[in-house]
């Protein structure tokens, strides 16, 4: 065998042969990273271990926002840190969404087709995506104060979004029907949902034509959750300083 | 003997650290290339012990023995014949068992085993 050993074009492919099968080794670990559940019922299983831990996760974090504003009260009151400093905070946590709110205002229910006849396209007969942001961007309108769609606070980073067969609000998954809550002056409300072109569709045609259930009620007292996702900006900067 | 052992360490050190990966589509080119690799580590094996080793036969057989069963594996995908690739596989497996053999006899004839 010594021979074997002087052949430098052996030696140089005997190298070549484990660094390829180091690199096999490298794919099929990374390959195994990038897809541990490879079927889509694991993904499916993933998932919502995920929205459990995120639920659990949502309490926590309103549990330690509470608790952050009672500790600052108690601060305030101990120390007398200036009354207007704690103030000011205040009005910008119930600015940014972070503060349940109760007020009157309007009830706006979507809900899907009960039924959908042979042969028609069954999107006609869904509420999708479109729908409930057009509602909600013509509450806006009417200068609605507080907005939340199935106990969803609408906030100003809030996405309304299709995903599959359900909507998406603050990332979280709602399901039929979609109510949608606002707090404001009832008839400004009502007379922005009336001017609002695609609200007009929803509430005259497409109710009347594919039978999607539609209604608006005013409520003496409407209650309107707090925001209950993260608010801690990964790109965005103060300008100036401010923060 | 020895050299080629720390040549494969060498090979497989050097790939763990560099950590170079292929995409999944092209894991099948990857199988293929590491079987013309242990198919021409065998044959180069057997041509030493045989005294028949050549470095020029050597390093062209294991070039266009790779690049050809390259060709099969990328012509399979092209024409829908996924399976195509198992040609080569096939071929390669066979000449690696065939020459495990013959460098198992040479080295049992060189020892006087038999």
């Amino acid at each position: 065998m010594q021979s074997s050993s002087r052949r430098p074009a052996l030696v140089a492919v005997f190298a070549v042969l484990g660094f390829l099968v180091a690199i096999a080794f490298n794919s099929t670990t990374r390959a195994a990273e990038i897809r541990p559940a490879g079927r889509s019922s694991d993904l499916v299983a993933v998932v919502r271990e995920m929205e459990v831990e995120r639920a659990e996760l949502q309490e926590r974090l309103s549990e330690l926002r509470t608790e952050i504003s009672l500790r600052e009260q108690e601060a305030a009151e101990e120390s007398g840190v200036d009354r207007s400093f704690t103030q000011e905070f205040d009005r910008v946590r119930l600015a940014a969404g972070l503060v349940a709110l109760a007020g009157p205002g309007i009830e706006v229910t979507l809900a899907d087709s009960k039924d959908v006849p042979q042969g028609a396209d069954p999107n006609d007969y869904l509420i999708h995506d479109t729908d409930i942001s057009a509602v909600v961007n013509a509450l806006m309108v009417g200068g609605a104060e507080a907005v939340s769609v199935n106990g969803e606070r609408v906030v100003a980073t809030t996405p309304i979004r299709c995903a599959g067969t359900t909507i998406l609000v603050n990332a979280t998954r709602l399901g039929n029907p979609y109510v949608i809550s606002a707090i404001g002056e009832a008839d400004a409300l009502e007379a922005a949902l009336e001017g609002d072109p695609h609200a007009i569709l929803l509430f005259d045609t497409y109710r009347t034509q594919f039978g999607l259930e539609v209604s608006v009620i005013r409520r003496p007292e409407v209650v309107v959750p707090e925001f209950r996702g993260s608010m801690r900006p990964a790109h965005a900067v103060a300008v100036g300083g401010g923060m | 003997m020895l050299a080629l052992a720390l040549a494969l360490a060498l090979g497989v050190t050097l790939g763990l650290l560099t950590n170079v990966s292929v995409p999944l589509a092209s894991v099948t080119y990857l199988g293929v290339a590491v079987l013309a690799a242990i198919d021409a580590c065998l044959g180069g094996i057997r041509a030493s012990l045989e005294r028949t080793f050549d470095d020029k036969v050597f390093v062209s057989g294991f070039l266009t023995n790779t690049l050809m069963a390259a060709f099969i594996v990328f012509i399979g995908d092209r024409i829908g014949v996924r399976e195509l690739y198992l040609a080569a596989v096939v071929a390669f497996g066979m000449r690696v068992f065939d020459n495990l053999g013959a460098v198992r006899r040479l080295i049992f004839h060189r020892w006087g085993w038999e």
